[in-house]
């Protein structure tokens, strides 16, 4: 049971769940606890031991339906038949898929109708009344005796003979192949070939239940297995065709394509779930920015008198508070600047950037906010004032800088380090939203070095890939070095990425 | 404790708490492997009521700390009695003549005193804080550490070690370690993340909205006074409007609520309007508020134009099945 369990989690952490032994160690011991006679049960039990993030859940509930459901649902083996007889005619280019496929070739990624096709053309293999039998015992499933979950753990154990005999299948099927080059399609009507898989199987299946001697599963289990092996042997081929396909499904990288849909342009209109993402996305980042409020009391020269403290310091006074202890709450404000590039080339990002700029002042006392495309103004006081959607659209009227030039960080930054860096302090985290493209001005390095020396930190967040700064005419390279942290942002979800990773990186 | 999961739900139950498998596998889990459990999910489904009713169910007495921002181990773990420290000093002052009395010198009082050093520092100056509660009990009490996500980070790295072993190191005295482990079940809204390091050293569980079954069931079971078309009408509705975007989702308590006030107002089944006015029990957002009632509305009249003769019930059982219908799809 042990190798299943570790094999499954290693599947779990090539999906990039984290995984720790000592959790697996806790699967381990709670199936133990709860047996496997449920796979529903079994299911819960992995899910409550090995995954505790949120996210994870769902990719957790897909790798475990793949990897311990060999056993196929009911309606769908009949279905597919089904196919088959209206499907007669697509003949050859589709029997070569399967070879290659089942020969252990890397699977592709355009894979969905594909896979059904290949199911139909496998079961052209077996001949029907080969097949009956064995879907009787999924129908009564109550008969069986052992577990379909046990089963699984059992013939997960040891994929290796499977894979043989898959293997010698496939090698069988192509020399057969080979002889029928000019009708392949007609595989099915020959005696020979529907024998071998279970010939082949016969032997493993013996291998299989050697090797669960050696497993620490209760001698009547095994038992139950060995009398059931008939059973077992019957519904083996498709218990290799299965094992194909979840090899497969185990293989295939996790698509992005949730992450894609939520594109940009589902952005700007905030759902209010979306908000609320943001909101917390940018809360959890605000308590790593340096100076982030805290609550917590702290000893201090003013403040209340605590008293537990004073008398236990002045135990040494026989108690006479000689030396009164004082505590108060420390608001280590967050002292924010946040500079946004309003220019053309990041019209539509520094809309979201702005409403996320927006909302930072609402979390926060003190948060200063800029605009700049070529010169640089304060807009603090329009964001306080006005509500979000007509603070966004004052900046972008016009009436508050330009907004139609080409940026130029250089002179933005120049202006800034004369006008605005004497009000802010050491004290002060400097957030830069911006692209880095200077249409071929001044970068002004000097400028930005000072200011970035003058604050406790700089984070500058960019929309722009890495791979991308060295096109046209970005400088992100030359600022980079002056950063403390530079992130990619596009989306809510990258935003939360980046609070998570500034999480991760302070421990 | 449980001899088996079923027990466990069926014990529950027993409490007026419904709850499905998966979570009763977790609490059979809990109990079994002395894990603490953490439970996640939005707010009120339920995961407070858990603690309660797991206490009640096995007849130990539940200790709750609630957290907050600025908890500290002087609240959460143990705090030392300075007062009656104090006043063991005078005390001892008055004793102390007659305690180095027949002592020869200075080094051999010094010595005697020595001897009764920790006197101060013992578990008779401790006050016990719920933790250490949670761990010196006799018999093994329900632990829980509610809202674990509004507590500082700090906090959550002094329950690493209670977490892990049950124990809890006080410097002065050494380690206190639990004979008898509690059930300690943590809870969080997830306004932060918590540290991984917490969530390894736990069984986690997240509980959402219920089904529509399940809720139908804690609603008999908790509003007795509702008639079955209500109740029907009501959980309909409920988990529709759950399945609009809204800022707050109505919870299992709202739900609970609503179904009381409409007890109260003696209504016999729902309509459209009696949705407008008790609305403000249900949503609690004016932005969700106008959301919901277009959607109330939209869902009357689609069903006006599809019958003929609405009678008041039958157009609220069609509303009824619509409501279920969109949630399966939402699923």
């Amino acid at each position: 049971m042990d190798t299943v369990i570790n094999d499954f989690v290693q599947v779990l952490r090539r999906h990039g769940l984290r995984v720790s032994p000592a959790e697996s160690l806790d699967a381990l011991h709670a199936l133990g606890q709860v047996g496997l006679g449920e796979h529903g049960v079994a299911r819960d039990t992995l899910r409550t031991t090995l995954v505790k993030n949120l996210e994870d859940i769902e990719t957790f509930d897909r790798l475990f339906d793949v990897y311990f459901s060999l056993r196929p649902q009911q309606e769908r083996p009949r279905a597919k038949l089904d196919v088959h007889d209206h499907d007669h005619d697509h003949g050859q280019p589709t029997s070569m898929e399967f070879g290659e496929d089942a020969g252990g070739e890397a699977p592709d990624s355009e894979e969905h109708s594909h896979e059904d096709k290949e199911n139909t053309d496998f079961r052209k293999y077996f001949d029907e009344d080969r097949m009956r039998p064995s879907e009787d015992i999924h129908g009564e499933a109550d008969k069986m005796r052992l577990s379909m979950f046990s089963q699984e753990l059992i013939l997960n154990r040891n994929p290796g003979a499977l894979n043989q005999a898959l293997q010698r299948i496939t090698h069988q099927l192509r020399l057969r192949r080979a002889r029928n080059m000019f009708n392949p399609g007609d595989l099915v009507t020959h005696g020979q070939g529907q024998e071998l898989p279970l010939d082949v199987s016969a032997a493993d299946l013996q291998g299989l239940l050697d090797h669960l001697h050696d497993m620490d599963v209760d001698e009547a289990l095994i038992r139950q297995l060995e009398e059931q092996s008939e059973e077992i042997l019957r519904g083996l081929p498709q218990l290799i065709e299965q094992m194909v396909e979840r090899q497969k499904k185990l293989e295939k990288k996790k698509d992005d394509s949730a992450l894609m849909r939520r594109s940009l342009r589902k952005v700007f209109e905030f759902s209010p779930a979306e908000q609320r993402e943001t909101e917390a996305a940018i809360r959890r980042m605000a308590r790593q920015i340096h100076g982030a409020k805290t609550r917590r009391l702290k000893q201090d020269r003013t403040g209340h008198i605590s008293v537990p403290h004073t008398l236990r310091r002045n135990v040494r006074y026989d108690g006479i508070p000689f030396d009164p202890v004082l505590r108060r709450h420390h608001e280590k404000r967050p002292r924010i600047a946040m500079l946004c590039d309003v220019s053309l080339s990041t019209r539509n990002l520094s809309r979201f950037w702005l409403h996320m700029v927006y909302q930072m002042q609402n979390l926060f006392s003190k948060v200063r906010t800029f605009v700049f495309v070529a010169e640089m103004a304060e807009v603090t006081q329009v964001f306080e004032e006005s509500s979000m959607d007509r603070a966004v659209e004052q900046v972008f009227s016009g009436r508050v800088i330009d907004a139609d030039v080409n940026s130029d960080f250089g002179s933005a930054a120049e202006q800034f380090k004369n006008r605005y860096l004497p009000t802010i302090n050491h004290r002060t985290t400097l957030v830069v939203l911006g692209d880095g493209r200077n249409n071929g001005k001044d970068p002004n390095v000097a400028a930005f070095e000072e200011i970035s020396q003058h604050v406790r930190q700089v984070i500058w967040i960019t929309p722009e890939p890495r791979w991308g700064w060295s096109l046209g005419s970005c400088d992100m390279p030359l600022y980079e070095p002056l950063c403390d942290r530079v992130e990619v942002v596009r989306t809510v979800d990258q935003l939360a990425g980046v609070a998570e990773d500034l999480v991760r990186t302070r421990a | 404790m449980f001899e088996s999961i079923e027990e466990v739900r069926e014990k529950l139950a027993g409490q007026e708490y419904v709850c499905d498998r998966r979570l009763a596998t977790v609490v059979y889990l809990a109990v079994k492997l002395d894990k603490p459990v953490l439970i996640e999910g939005p707010a009120g489904v339920g995961k407070t009521e858990l603690a309660k009713a797991l206490a009640a169910a096995t007849g130990r007495s539940l200790i709750r700390l609630q957290c907050y921002e600025g908890l500290d181990e002087a609240k959460a773990l143990y705090e030392w009695e300075y007062g009656k420290q104090l006043l063991y000093t005078q005390v001892l002052r008055e004793k102390i003549g007659e305690f180095i009395g027949p002592t020869k010198g200075l080094r051999e009082a010094a010595a005697a005193l020595r001897d009764q050093e920790d006197v101060f520092f013992s578990e008779n100056f401790l006050v016990e804080r719920p933790i250490l509660q949670a761990i010196t009990s006799e018999t093994p009490p329900v632990l829980l550490l509610d809202e674990i996500d509004r507590a500082d980070e700090e906090f959550e790295a002094f329950l690493l070690e209670f977490l892990s072993d049950y124990q809890v190191s006080i410097p002065e005295i050494g380690t206190v370690k639990a004979e008898h482990p509690p059930v300690v079940i943590l809870t969080s809204n997830r306004t932060r993340e918590l540290s991984e390091a917490l969530k390894r050293r736990c069984l986690h569980l997240q509980i959402d909205y219920p089904s529509p079954e399940v809720e139908l069931e804690i609603v008999r079971l908790k509003a007795p006074g509702v008639g079955e078309v209500l109740a029907d009408e009501l959980v309909g509705t409920i988990q529709s409007i759950r399945s609009l975007d809204l800022r707050k989702s109505p919870s299992i308590g709202e739900t609970l609520d609503w179904a009381r006030s409409l007890v109260v107002l003696g209504a016999p089944s729902l309509n459209k309007d009696l949705i407008e006015e008790t609305l403000s029990v249900i949503v609690k957002y004016d932005r969700d508020a106008a959301k919901v009632l277009a959607h109330v509305r939209g869902a009357a009249e689609s069903k006006d134009l599809g019958q003929k003769e609405p009678t008041g019930e039958k157009q609220n059982e069609g509303m009824y099945e619509m409501h279920r219908s969109t949630h399966k799809h939402a699923h």
